[in-house]
């Protein structure tokens, strides 16, 4: 279910099912995918026909095994829910995040609150006998705010997202996306254009984690790895960021966006060590591409739904905490830039640049913060850029998206301390 | 297989159903699709992927309210709970006294964009697409050794709209595509090269030119550094202009433009481009990847021009925006799927050919970055206008190469970027996503690095 509330109405009430199944048959080095919508045993049958037309050419046969269906433990808590929540109560909430933004500034001039509830029913059978389900029930209450001043607009977002139940969405929740979103475009409409140029940079651990999602994350990727096309191919066991870096991607942190049972191969989800202390250990892997790699099976092949193969992507991703004290990182930096909030990212994994939008951060004069910039991004290349941040604070922040990766969407959640980059290079505009 | 509805069934069902609810309109949306994808590597076929997809999205108009609701379960109970998920739907948003659902019967235009047949080819044809490609690739130079991936993808689909209020339509259409990103090494650098084309008849494809292109793309890069922080004019191909094309798209909403979140509101008849710029949007190309003789709400479709030598003329409307702004609706309420409600966007956006000899422009330029690459594309904020991306590009005198470069950003805001092209092409290219646009030169933008 999806309501929107855009210029002080609810323009739009949607709801829907959307049901289907895929058939992957595997032979040699050759995959083929049927799927679609099926309402029944029939529709599946006929899949299964076209799936196996595509390699009816010589390959081994193999008898299936017998299924033997089994439970994996869920992650996610769903106290409440949101199915049985009534609507009234859901509109309540986009009318309350509309007062809230409305109120905090006169330069507010425009409001849409999104509310969305997903209930994705998952069930994997193969050949093997495995037999395995999950339900994904995912909640997301957008807000974004545009501000006006003069003839400068500018908008403010933010969101709250989650694997998990309707208690997650307090009132308190959402009055504070609400007020973040409102004073984010206010402050950025007031705020003078950040200047481009190469900066010492503060990134909060509030700014959320699209950095280690773009900068490290795609590139260790199984898919890439094996192709040999990512920076970090075959450089397991060496060392490919500063001693004070460790990154984990755990598809079992509670509740978080990127969280389930399973991955969807069926592969329990897992917490797999990355890199630790600047080592690289493993990739993220599916089931094919574990075993060309040799490395273990982490549960990271994920599909956007039954129309999808599953591919290997990133679950809720983080650099772990350190012993910096985050205040004392602040402190440290004569002149420089301090990062509140991370928007998205992109990356060319081949070459290791990478981009992300910055859509909230300050000017640092004398280890303090000071005027408001806006209009930034980040460049750099992510093992160089892992090796050289000197200082990782003892805290730890989470930001929500959805990563799009060869066509498909993935919900996701990423995370970091506050860290300090010596020198880095922020996109912006020279007067 | 179970007691399968027709199309025309189907809709019957769901017309009939809304009749029996006693709504005061209804519509109910269907699209049918077949589409697949083949994946090569190593020179032989890696992945086939077979699509299929049925569905359908009703909306219910009852008391100046609307609701939404869609299913894939096309049996005559699935639809029939469909109309009535809408009915209830509707009962959640609040009253507008300008919605309203199509009642105009649309022309039956020949679009050409529909050659039957193009997901039933054999898979050898439809694999050996993405062979040409990557063979073209290497073909071009010995450095091109790998490639992230190379899809060829089709599909064949349906689209049908009724409404209570007397429309009835359908149209079909096909496309096909091939995309690849090769990846040249040497001395230790590794650069991808991405390019992707599409067309609506298999023959149309050229997977030679796609490969080549790549090719070109990755090798131009190898070997870049960094460049100083500075301000620089800006040369855009024909490649690269049409993906900052895509993020001013929402400029021209009229849904945005009457939310005030729009930097063209209140701007039409003013300019708000340089008199070189000439924009339309025509979802009456033929054969256009974006053509359609009706929208996502049944409304027929036209051909505009959006900015004329520089002066805004007008917006894109969906029905019930068209209302609040008093003027004809331009059928720009473009639907994704089934499952989607419309959302106002463009069908064939492009800027139109220009008469400069783009490279004696460039070569009259001291010094200028020629855009190769652009990452973040997904971040531009369409409200503010305001963009700040990653770059590769060549750094250029007097029109030669000096040295490719990377690491680095470009900013502006889209109105500025509108301002400030002084050189249009004559070489207007459209793009697998249905953009356009000839090569613009742009007089300063500021460049972020070392």
């Amino acid at each position: 279910m999806q309501l929107i509330l855009d210029d002080n109405r609810i323009e739009d009430a949607i709801s829907g099912v959307d049901q289907g199944a895929g058939i992957r048959v595997t032979s040699g080095e050759r995959t083929t995918y049927a799927n679609g919508n099926v309402a029944d045993v029939d529709d599946l049958i006929a899949l299964a026909g076209r799936a196996a037309r595509g390699v009816a050419d010589g390959g081994e046969l193999h008898e299936a095994a017998e299924p033997h269906p089994d439970e994996l433990p869920r992650h996610s808590t769903v106290a409440i829910d949101p199915r049985s929540v009534a609507v009234e109560r859901k509109v309540g909430l986009l009318r309350r995040a509309n007062e809230v933004a409305r109120v905090l500034d006169p330069r507010v001039q425009q409001v849409t609150v999104s509310y969305g509830e997903s209930v994705q029913e998952v069930l994997i059978a193969n050949s093997e006998g495995l037999h395995r389900t999950d339900t994904r029930v995912r909640l997301n209450l957008a807000v974004h705010v545009v501000a006006k001043q003069g003839d400068v607009l500018e908008s403010g977002f933010e969101a709250l997202r989650g694997t998990a139940g309707f208690e997650m969405l307090t009132d308190e929740a959402v009055e504070q996306a609400a007020t973040d979103a409102a004073r984010r475009a206010v402050l950025n409409v007031g705020a003078d254009p950040a200047p481009a140029g190469t900066y010492t940079v503060v990134l909060s651990s509030q700014a959320g984690g699209t950095l280690i999602h773009e900068s490290v994350g795609h590139g260790l990727e199984a898919d890439l790895n094996l192709k040999g096309l990512s920076v970090y191919s075959a450089r397991i066991g060496q060392k490919v960021a500063s001693d004070l870096i460790t990154v984990i991607d755990d598809g079992t942190d509670p509740d978080k966006r990127g969280t389930a049972a399973m991955d969807d191969e069926g592969t329990p989800t897992s917490r797999t060590v990355l890199i630790e202390n600047g080592v690289l250990r493993t990739y993220l892997s599916d089931r094919k591409h574990a075993e060309k790699l040799e490395i273990g099976q982490s549960g990271n092949a994920r599909r956007e739904s039954f129309r999808y193969l599953p591919i290997c992507r990133m679950t809720n991703t983080m650099i772990a905490p350190g012993s910096s004290d985050p205040n004392e990182i602040l402190r440290s930096v004569k002149d420089g830039i301090f990062v509140k909030k991370m928007g998205g990212g992109q990356v060319d994994v081949v070459s290791g640049n990478f981009a992300f939008e910055i859509t909230e951060c300050y000017r640092i004069r004398d280890g303090k913060l000071a005027e408001p910039l806006r209009g930034a991004t980040l460049v750099g290349q992510g093992p160089k850029l892992m090796s050289e941040i000197d200082m990782v604070g003892s805290d730890l922040g989470y930001s929500t998206g959805t990563c799009a990766k060869d066509g498909q969407g993935a919900p996701v959640a990423d995370a970091q301390p506050t860290i300090r980059i010596p020198t880095v290079v922020v996109g912006g505009k020279l007067k | 297989m179970s007691e399968r509805l027709t199309n025309d069934a189907t809709v019957d069902i769901g017309l009939a159903a809304l009749r029996s609810l006693a709504v005061a309109t209804g519509e109910v949306f269907l699209r049918e699709a077949r589409s697949g994808s083949v994946e090569i590597k190593d020179g032989a076929i890696e992945s086939v992927i077979v699509r299929g997809e049925r569905g359908i999205g009703i909306r219910v108009l009852d008391e100046k309210r609307l609701g939404f609701a869609f299913t894939s379960d096309l049996s005559a109970d699935g639809i029939r709970a469909c109309a009535d998920t809408a009915r209830r739907m509707s009962g959640v948003t609040e009253p507008d006294d300008d919605l309203l659902l199509a009642s105009r019967a649309v022309d039956d235009a020949d679009l050409d964009i529909y050659q039957a047949g193009i997901v039933d080819r054999p898979l050898a044809e439809r694999g050996g697409v993405a062979l040409a490609v990557e063979e073209a690739a290497r073909a071009v130079d010995p450095r091109v050794k790998q490639f992230r991936k190379t899809t060829y993808s089709d599909s064949d689909s349906t689209t049908m709209i009724a409404t209570t209020t007397g429309v009835r339509a359908s149209y079909r259409e096909s496309y096909c595509g091939v995309m690849t990103s090769a990846v040249a090494s040497e001395n230790g650098d590794r650069q991808i090269g991405y390019h992707g084309e599409a067309a609506r008849r298999f023959a149309e494809l050229e997977p030679v030119r796609v490969g080549q292109r790549a090719a070109q793309r990755a090798i131009e890069k190898l070997g870049a550094r960094p460049l100083v922080t500075q301000k620089l004019p800006v040369v855009l191909d024909p490649w690269m202009a049409m993906e900052l094309l895509r993020a001013i798209g929402p400029l021209f909403s009229a849904d945005n433009v009457l939310k005030g979140r729009s930097l063209f509101a209140g701007k039409v008849g003013e300019r708000v481009a340089s008199e070189k710029v000439t924009v339309v949007d025509d979802a009456r190309k033929p054969r256009g990847l974006r053509s359609a003789p009706f929208d996502g709400e049944g409304v027929a479709t036209t051909t505009r021009t959006l900015i004329d030598r520089g002066v805004l003329r007008g917006y894109l409307t969906s029905l019930k925006t068209a209302r609040k702004l008093q003027v004809a609706a331009t059928g720009n309420a473009r639907r994704g799927g089934y499952g989607s409600p419309s959302r106002i966007g463009p069908s064939n956006l492009f800027v139109a050919a220009g008469t400069d000899d783009a490279p004696a422009v460039v070569r009259g330029l001291d010094r200028a970055l020629a855009v190769t690459s652009l990452l973040n594309l997904h971040t531009i904020d369409p409200v503010s206008g305001e963009f700040s991306l990653g770059a590769t590009g060549n750094y250029l005198e007097r029109g030669g190469r000096v040295h490719p470069a990377q690491g680095i950003t470009i900013a502006g805001n889209l109105t500025h970027l509108l301002n400030a092209v002084v050189g249009v092409g004559t070489d207007l290219l459209f793009g697998p996503a249905g953009f356009g646009s000839p090569t613009l030169v742009i007089s300063e933008l500021s460049i972020g690095g070392a």
